[in-house]
This record gives C-alpha cells, structure tokens and sequence, in this order.
C-alpha cells in the first residue's frame, strides 16, 4: 500500500461518521483511528458581552443529547420544597419551558427551564449541592 | 388599603399597575402567573392576606388579614443570569431605606435580605427567577413586611425571632404610607441595577447591614460553617473568614449571627 492511498483513505474517511478503520491488505495491517470532533457540533446560544456558555450538542451513535448547565453559582434543588416531587425523574418526558430545577443563591430562587421538548436522561448533580456557574445539570434528549 | 391610594404617592414605573387581592395563595405565585401571560416590568400584586405565604424552600409566611404587608413585584432585568443575586441585594436597600425613614427604627439588612430589628426579624423578600437559554425571563420579587401585627398573632415558634413595626414603635403605621414609600424606593435601586452601577448598590447594602464583622453560622444543605462575615463579593456572596483562617464562599444558607 502506497502512502498516496492511506493518505486519500484518511481524506475519504473525513467526509464520514467513520471513526475507526481496520484494512488488511497483502500482509499490510492499517487501521486509522479519528477522534470524534464535537467542536463543529458547539452551538452557541446566546452572545452577552463576555459570556461564552455554549450548549455542547454531542453526536454519538444514534443519540444527541442536549446538557443543561447553571447559568448562576449557587445551591441545586431538584423540588420546591424538601417535601415536594421533584421536578423531573429519568425518563421524564418534558416540554420546552417546564422547569427542570431550582438553584438558589442569596434567597433568590432561580427555576431552570428546558429548552427544547424531550426526555430526561440523567440529572448530573445531587439535590442540595453546591454548584458553579456553567456545571452540567441534566443531559436531556430532544425529542 | 385603597389601590387609589397607593397609585397616587407613585412616582415610577415599579408599581404603576397594581392588581390588588382580598387573599390569595401567594402573592409570588400569581405574580409569576401574571408575568408568564406577558404582564410588564414594574407590574405589582398586592393582597391583603395569603393563605399559603412562603419563604425559601416552601417555608411558611405568617400571612393574616388586615395588618401586613404582602406583595410582589415583576421585573424584567435585562442582566446575565449570574447577576440576578443582585435583584435581592436591590430589594433589601430599597425595603430598608424606605423603612427607616417612614417609622425611624433602625431597620438593618441580615445576609442576604432579612429585615431586622434588633436581631428580631421585621421583613423578608424571596425573589423568584425563571431563566432560560441563559436569559432571565423574569424575576419575582415576593416582600413581606410584618407592620400592625402583635406578639400574640405570631405562632409559638417564631414569637421570640419576629417582631413588627408596631411591636417597636409602640404605635400602629398605615400600610398604604408604607408600600408607597417601599415601591418609589425600589424604583430608585431598580434604576441604579438596570445601569449596573453595581458598587453603588453594594456599598449601600454594606452600610445597612448588621451581618458583616459578626460570628455567625451558616447552614448549607448539610453542611454547617462557622466564622467571621468578612465581607460580600461583586455578586453579593457572603465571604466567611473560617476559624483556620480560609475564606469561604457562601452563596446560600440559613444565617445566623452568634454572640
């Protein structure tokens, strides 16, 4: 095999989902490994003056899941009130705009919308734990 | 209480609208109601009593008829999300300042937005946010403020932590004076929030608090600090300065100050 025809494979291969190739040949093994890009897939959503939260949409093998992070420092709260449901389980089917969580800083009590339709996958954080400004919150797959 | 009243001493746009309430649930829930149907900035709901008032995590309010203070405020700041704990610091200065000059009680402000009189609690804000695509859609700002209400009304367990503007002054305050004076105030520190002149806002916060330079203990979720208030940060977070000499960040808590 020629260095010529690895090089157009791996030109080949960029054009696809591929990310892994084995090829034998002649007594030949090759196999060429691609990192899954995400950077191409990073959606930016909202451009205030400094703020670089983007929503990271990931494309694996069939899924697409959306993270939801925290737009403030702050306390996560799955419910209302210790008492209370919470908000959304896994496998939650939620609209776009339901409330997924509160987090809490300094009595001002900061419900989080989804933003698209969906099901709730995971929740990344505990109830009543600290989080910080831009930390995962739930992966959530649109619908 | 006349809305009439109340509409008339009104010199901005925080309370301009007022939908007024024999009793409700919370003021903060149909606030958030009226908010989610596209109500403006600056629109308020008052109500005479409630019958499921609340604080932090679903806490109840002592909310009775005919002798207190509830209402809600809906605002439209267009901020950064993680600037919102700025809402509260707002609605401390604007209570605080708007009281101590209607009754002369030295009304100060305990980590982050309690009203206190003499270590006893006055008043209490809860701000309520809905954010979403990293935008604020609109902030609840929930005040309760206990004016004409005796000892005997408050339940057992709060009789020894809570007090009212008649409990300290001796003599009974008209609520419409009281709101009227709170509402142009909040216009006023909403104003100086809108144009971010945020240490403005801090350092009014920092003079009419009692909580910085004190021994207090924080509670969050299940962990309890202990140590020195030293100072706020540019969101308005508590800075503890622990027994070990580390400081801490605090962004929510149950506070109380040691002695």
């Amino acid at each position: 095999m020629e260095i010529e025809d690895l090089k157009e494979l791996i030109e080949l291969l960029k054009e696809t989902d591929i990310t892994e190739l084995q090829l034998e040949k002649d007594g030949t093994k090759v196999r060429i490994k691609r990192e899954k890009i995400l950077s191409s897939m990073e959606i930016p959503v909202q451009k205030f003056g400094g703020l670089q939260e983007k929503i990271t949409q990931e494309t694996g093998e069939e899924t697409r899941l959306i993270t939801v992070t925290s737009p403030i420092v702050g306390t996560f709260y799955r419910s209302p009130s210790p008492e209370a449901a919470s908000f959304v389980e896994v496998g939650s089917r939620v609209k776009k705009g339901q409330v997924l969580c509160i987090i809490e800083a300094m009595k001002l009590m900061n419900e989080i919308e989804s933003e698209v339709d969906g099901i709730v996958v995971k929740p990344l954080v505990e109830n009543g734990q600290p989080v910080e400004y831009g930390e995962p919150l739930f992966l959530i797959e649109p619908a | 209480m006349v809305i009439e009243d109340i509409k008339a001493g009104i010199k901005g746009d925080i309370g301009r609208e007022i939908f007024f309430y024999e009793t409700v649930g919370s003021t903060n829930t149909i606030a958030a109601g009226l908010a989610e149907k596209g109500e403006a900035e600056g629109v308020v709901v008052i109500a005479d009593s409630q019958e499921r008032g609340r604080g932090r995590l679903g806490r109840f309010w002592v909310s009775p008829p005919g002798v207190n203070i509830y209402m809600s405020i809906i605002l439209r700041p267009e901020i950064e999300p993680k600037d919102a704990t700025l809402i509260t610091i707002m609605a401390a200065v604007g209570c605080t300042s708007a009281l101590r000059r209607l009754t002369g009680l030295n009304v100060t402000i305990k980590w982050p937005n309690d009203l206190m009189v003499s270590d006893k609690k006055i008043g209490g804000i809860l701000t309520e946010t809905k954010t979403a695509h990293k935008r604020i859609i609109y902030a609840i700002t929930g005040i309760g403020i206990n004016v004409n209400m005796d000892q005997d009304a408050f339940p057992e367990d709060i009789k020894e932590v809570a007090t009212s503007v008649k409990m300290e002054t001796g003599i009974p305050h008209s609520r419409t004076e009281i709101i009227i004076e709170i509402l142009n105030a909040i216009d006023y520190w909403y104003r100086i929030l809108k144009e971010m002149r945020r240490r403005m806002l801090l350092s009014e916060w920092q003079y009419l608090t009692s909580t910085l330079g004190r021994k207090v203990r924080v509670t969050v979720g299940k962990e309890t600090f202990t140590g020195l208030a030293e100072s706020i940060d540019d969101e308005g977070m508590l800075i503890l300065r622990l027994p070990s000499g580390v400081l801490q960040k605090i962004s929510a808590g149950d506070l109380t100050i040691l002695r």
